[in-house]
């Protein structure tokens, strides 16, 4: 496929974010993460599935015809999908992109999945994880103390 | 600024050192000078699941340090059963005394206490994780039975896969130069991987289902109740409740300095013909733990001799 060809399938946004390099069948996962935060209820979202890439073979993306990307729902992508690229578009341009890594603080954004950790019984009480391994992507809750994997993690998240 | 015990994680090795050394200079107070060390000091002793010796062990330490408790031992008749939050307990709590002990079933609640209370926060055990104040009296008890606690081979037997005990023990041990663990269990209670991933240095380790090889090879054998209140499955518990015991026969082949320790209470894993022998340290090991929860009440506190 020519990219004249690839721009008429997902057509370029004058301004708004690309979520690009997502892991093919990840992009579903991630367009219900946009669907959740409602900030996002009107905003154009274009979604590709199974798209050629150099680096991948194949990829996801979602183009988000948006102003801004609320500061809570980058740190739940980075749980759910670390590695993917975000890019900035103005004018058609790519303005400046992030890679998004695995957080090092995982501040009140999910619950935490041991179902005997006070943070499931105390009203009111916030959840917090610090990552342990940044290689297997290992998190430690900072009040039951156990381990979990971002798999694990990526399934409680707070809305 | 105010210090809590809340995890064995949080302490260095420089901090439980200081725990230790401590006790041993307590320990060598005559009683006279002991018991002025917290006097006019208040400690609430909230219990929110049954304890004999924790919650004993506390008030013995605290009341022998000339200081007095408040508390409770189980939530039936406080305001916990009317569905008060543990935040807001421990906020009434803390304008009666100086210190709070807590023991809870949820895992992290006396984290979660410590961060609510400006007091010094005590955790006394929460759900399977940690029980700091047991490691550093089994700590203390090591030094105390063999002078040192480096390069010792301990054997940890029966539950590893529940027993908060256990999990601390290992966090703290494996801080140590050159110790070595042996762990002994039923294939289904074996030690959590994330146990051993989480200890600060490569833990040296065998995992044996022999209870025998732990005698026969070993300084110390850590014997722990299989605790059926942790078994999400009775038929499970059922499975392998009776999985070691450990008697006198059984001590035939045992070096002449092994000791037996046991965080108790014991139910039948270790026989009462073995208390009579030299290698049962179990009951020494609650006097010690009198010992190290007076030092843990006293650096809390303030109260240093």
């Amino acid at each position: 496929m020519s990219p004249a060809e690839k721009v008429l399938l997902i057509p370029k946004i004058e301004n708004g974010f690309v979520i690009d390099h997502i892991p093919t069948g990840t992009g579903i996962r991630i367009l219900n993460l946009v669907r959740q935060h409602r900030e996002l209820d009107t905003v154009v979202i274009t979604l590709g599935l199974h798209c050629t890439s150099r680096r991948l073979g194949r990829k996801d993306l979602i183009k988000i015809q948006a102003a801004e990307l609320p500061r809570r729902f980058l740190q739940h992508l980075s749980l759910v999908s670390p590695g993917v690229t975000v890019k900035r578009v103005r004018d058609f341009r790519v303005a400046e992109k992030v890679v998004l890594e695995a957080p090092e603080l995982i501040d009140d954004l999910l619950g935490c999945p041991n179902p005997n950790c006070i943070t499931n019984h105390e009203r009111g009480s916030g959840t917090c994880f610090h990552l342990v391994d940044r290689e297997t992507r290992t998190f430690r809750c900072n009040y039951c103390e156990r381990h979990f994997g971002q798999a694990e993690l990526g399934t409680t998240l707070k809305f | 600024m105010k210090r809590d015990l809340i995890s064995v994680e949080d302490l260095s090795p420089a901090q439980i050192r200081e725990f230790i050394d401590l006790a041993g200079r307590i320990e060598a107070l005559p009683a006279a000078g002991r018991c002025r060390l917290l006097e006019g000091r208040l400690l609430g002793v909230l219990f929110y699941e049954p304890s004999t010796r924790t919650r004993l062990s506390f008030e013995a330490a605290m009341l022998r340090l000339g200081g007095r408790t408040i508390g409770f031992s189980e939530v039936a008749g406080t305001s916990v059963a009317k569905g008060e939050s543990l935040a807001d307990t421990i906020r009434t709590v803390e304008q009666y005394c100086d210190a709070i002990v807590i023991r809870h079933p949820r895992e992290g609640a006396a984290r979660l206490a410590a961060e609510v209370s400006r007091l010094p926060v005590i955790n006394a055990g929460d759900g399977a994780n940690q029980h700091p104040t047991q490691t550093l009296l089994d700590l203390y008890t090591l030094q105390h039975l063999f002078g040192r606690i480096d390069g010792l081979r301990i054997a940890l037997v029966g539950d590893l896969k529940y027993s908060r005990t256990v999990h601390s023990l290992v966090h703290a041990l494996a801080r140590f130069a050159g110790v070595e663990f042996l762990f002994v269990s039923p294939e289904s209670l074996r030690l959590p991987e994330y146990v051993r991933d989480a200890a600060e240095r490569p833990v040296a380790a065998r995992e044996t289902t022999s209870l025998d090889e732990a005698v026969r090879t070993c300084d110390v054998v850590y014997m722990t109740r299989i605790q059926r209140e942790r078994f999400p499955d009775p038929l499970e518990y059922e499975k392998v409740k009776d999985s070691y015991r450990l008697d006198r026969a059984a001590l035939a082949n045992a070096p002449a300095h092994l000791r037996v320790m046991h965080p108790l209470p014991r139910v039948t894993e270790i026989a009462p013909d073995v208390d009579a022998t030299p290698h049962a340290a179990y009951f020494a090991q609650v006097g010690y733990g009198l010992a190290m929860r007076q030092a843990i009440l006293s650096l809390l506190l303030g109260g240093l001799p």
